[in-house]
């Protein structure tokens, strides 16, 4: 049953990508329709394997970066206040650098997830 | 190196980085102008310094991308270059022709120049990036004739590529949307439009295709990976850029007196200009997992992957952080521009002609890399550059953000000069890094005379 | 990639999209010249203007000014300059003229160009020229530019 067994690992490389691919649609061009897709797509995902890796890399890279991005800009502007220019300037400077390096992190997830590699060990069971 | 014609891209690429040099002095002699106004005033006032800073940019890229070129197109072809004599005699014809423009600069005025170069001729001088004299002007038609007829006539006459051919259409279109730079007319408007297509279709247009084949060409040889899969990233890339930069032209054509219905297709289309620089990010990370072999030239690597993010970065983030039209009316003309300017350049162009350097600069030299010593301080300088750039751009954004709050947003709007000074902290803390890079660009030339053990060619 | 995706189909993609867009870029370009005469204020471009851009190229201005927020960014926008002086040309020669020609200790200075009457008399016209081009939405945003 060989054959089962490649084709069984290439759906796992499948859905590990779509879930790479989700999650960095969430980060980029749509936010939470993304998110919503990686979970349609986590729910398809099996323990153990690759995709639900990538499923769950997916959840905590948005996760963190929705909290590091909305949680520490909100409180810049709390305790900057809102009519402050000092405030934008660490708001906008900030939110444009750290967005970018999530973006990045989530580009290395989704290459990792084409040849069904986790984001750091290649996996080749 | 397979063909003895490819070694001349030595000579390019030493007279690059030698101009880099001087592009990076000039640099920090304009960052402390901007903190002390009086700094070398009135011998070296800032117009000239900048201009200097521009030119020798321009030029050394110029070099750049035609010694990768030369180093390339001969490879890929399968033969030895068309004529090796044109190639470096049009080497020694620009250097001097760069070196005399950048003298008369420094050493004249401006105004003099212009009377000594005659450019009430044909009036071409003083538009910003294309003060070059008329004369100077002519000669870089020439040398980028005479470029295209050596590389067309290897390429036509051996195996054509996609990189190859790519490489060819880009530096036609450079050589093609410099001619605009001879057209001055008396209306501002017809000028300032037809100035952009020099500038923004060369940086936003046909160099992204040349940056996309130095690039790919890299990748195969460190890589190991298949050129069928590269060269089918190379053409989604290369249209991407195009599809998305020629109409993209529209933002800069929102103030400056041109129709209303470019506020739409500028905006529309350069938000989209961040995807050909997305997709070099991901091509570049997945064939660099992707890889067959590890090559002994880690700095090359390292490079090409920064120069991948880093234009993704400068490019593409920030040049889509002002490009939609409703923001670009509060930031158009300040620091969030130069900002935005310095990290693309870097990232994009600088970068990639480092790392076609990285790796052929080695080969050209007898070695299949650098020996291990040379490359940690390589390495070491790509940290020192690219991340005091990644500073410069943050305070120059600082700064902008500031100036843009205080002069154009706010209901008491401060005076240019005010406001200046009031966003000195951002212009000290950039100088800082400038120096910080000057540092790195210091252990870069120094990588090239680290002794070692030798990665022989294999 | 996929394999479905092939490589000549992204050379079609390459070939056909920059070609077409070329082609739009090319329209509209046409598009803009013709409809430039309604706001580009050439009906104001004597031949005192014309020789008052000259000299603003050859002295390299926009090495410092933003001219319509094109140029460096070192000194004061000038695309509303004469607004901003009150529109009022004198003003503005006076500016020019007075620049003292060792800068001012520690400040940034322009510098002192020693231009005749005449030259004056132009480039303030070219300047009271580039204020009259009508931009979008009356760019820049307030008097200071």
């Amino acid at each position: 049953m060989k054959s089962d067994k490649t084709t069984d690992k290439e759906l796992q490389i499948q859905l590990a990508s779509n879930a790479a691919l989700a999650s960095l649609i969430n980060l980029t061009i749509l936010p939470i329709i993304g998110f919503i897709a990686l979970i349609w797509i986590y729910r398809k995902t099996q323990a153990g394997t690759i995709a639900r890796y990538h499923a769950v890399l997916g959840f905590k890279i948005n996760i963190v970066a929705a909290a590091v991005l909305f949680l520490v800009s909100a409180l810049m502007i709390l305790f900057g206040g809102f009519n402050s220019p000092w405030t934008w300037v660490y708001v906008i400077t900030y939110f444009t650098l750290v967005h970018t390096l999530f973006i990045v992190l989530a580009v290395w997830a989704l290459v990792r997830a084409w040849s069904g590699d986790t984001l750091l060990n290649s996996n080749s069971s | 190196m397979k063909y003895q014609s490819q070694s001349i891209a030595k000579l390019y690429f030493i007279a690059a980085i030698g101009l880099f040099v001087g592009q990076i002095l000039f640099g920090v002699i304009l960052g402390l102008q901007y903190v002390m106004g009086d700094f070398l005033f009135p011998e070296i006032p800032f117009n000239v310094a900048r201009m200097v800073h521009t030119n020798l940019l321009i030029v050394w890229l110029l070099f750049g991308f035609m010694g990768s070129a030369y180093y390339l197109v001969p490879e890929e072809a399968e033969r030895e270059l068309y004529a090796p004599w044109l190639a470096k005699l049009m080497f020694w014809i620009f250097l001097v022709a760069g070196a005399l423009t950048i003298l008369g600069y420094l050493l004249v005025p401006y105004a003099t120049l212009a009377e000594i170069t005659m450019n009430d001729l044909l009036p071409t001088m003083g538009r910003e990036f294309l003060e070059q004299p008329t004369i100077t002007k002519i000669g870089i038609v020439i040398v980028a004739l005479s470029f295209l007829f050596n590389i067309g006539m290897t390429i036509l006459s051996g195996r054509k590529t996609v990189i190859n051919l790519v490489m060819l259409t880009g530096m036609t279109g450079l050589a093609v949307f410099f001619l605009f730079s001879f057209y001055n007319p008396d209306n501002l408007v017809l000028d300032k439009y037809f100035w952009w297509f020099v500038v923004h279709l060369w940086v936003e247009g046909v160099w992204e295709l040349i940056m996309a084949s130095i690039l790919a060409y890299v990748l195969i040889k460190i890589t190991g990976v298949d050129r069928e899969v590269i060269e089918k990233w190379l053409y989604i890339i290369i249209a991407m850029a195009l599809i998305t930069g020629l109409i993209g032209t529209g933002h800069h054509f929102f103030w400056i007196g041109t129709p209303g219905y470019w506020q739409w297709l500028g905006s529309v289309f350069s938000a989209l200009e961040p995807i050909p620089f997305f997709m070099m990010t991901l091509f570049a990370f997945n064939v660099v997992n992707k890889r067959r072999r590890d090559h002994p030239n880690k700095a090359a690597t390292l490079w090409a992957l920064g120069t991948a993010v880093m234009a993704f970065l400068g490019a593409g983030v920030w040049g889509f952080l002002h490009t939609l039209a409703p923001v670009n009316y509060y930031t158009h003309g300040t620091q969030i521009t130069a900002a935005h300017g310095h990290m693309a350049f870097y990232g994009a162009y600088v970068m990639v002609v480092l790392t076609m350097i990285s790796y052929s600069m080695p080969i050209m030299r007898g070695q299949k890399a650098g020996n291990d010593r040379a490359q940690i301080v390589e390495m070491w300088s790509f940290w020192l550059m690219t991340v005091s750039m990644v500073f410069i751009t943050l305070f120059l954004t600082g700064a902008g953000i500031l100036q843009v709050y205080l002069q154009r947003y706010s209901e008491d709007p401060m005076t240019f000069m005010v406001t200046q000074d009031k966003i000195e902290v951002f212009y000290w803390m950039r100088e800082v890094a400038g120096l910080v890079f000057l540092a790195g660009l210091g252990a870069y030339i120094t990588s090239f005379f680290v002794k070692g053990e030798e990665v022989k060619i294999a | 990639m996929r394999e479905t995706f092939t490589k000549g189909m992204a050379r079609n993609i390459y070939y056909g999209g920059s070609v077409f867009f070329f082609l739009v870029l090319l329209g509209l370009t046409v598009d803009t010249v013709r409809s430039l005469p309604k706001t580009d204020n050439s009906q104001n471009l004597t031949e005192e203007v014309a020789a008052g851009k000259r000299l603003w190229e050859i002295n390299n201005c926009i090495g410092c000014h933003t001219l319509l927020g094109e140029g460096a960014y070192f000194a004061p926008e000038l695309g509303n300059v004469y607004t901003r002086y009150g529109e009022n040309t004198e003003a503005i020669k006076i500016f020019i003229k007075s620049r003292p020609k060792d800068g001012i200790p520690g400040r940034r200075s322009m510098p002192q160009f020693n231009f005749t009457e005449e030259e004056l008399e132009q480039i303030a016209q070219f300047l009271k020229y580039a204020d009259g081009i009508k931009t979008a939405r009356n760019w820049p945003p307030n008097i200071q530019g």
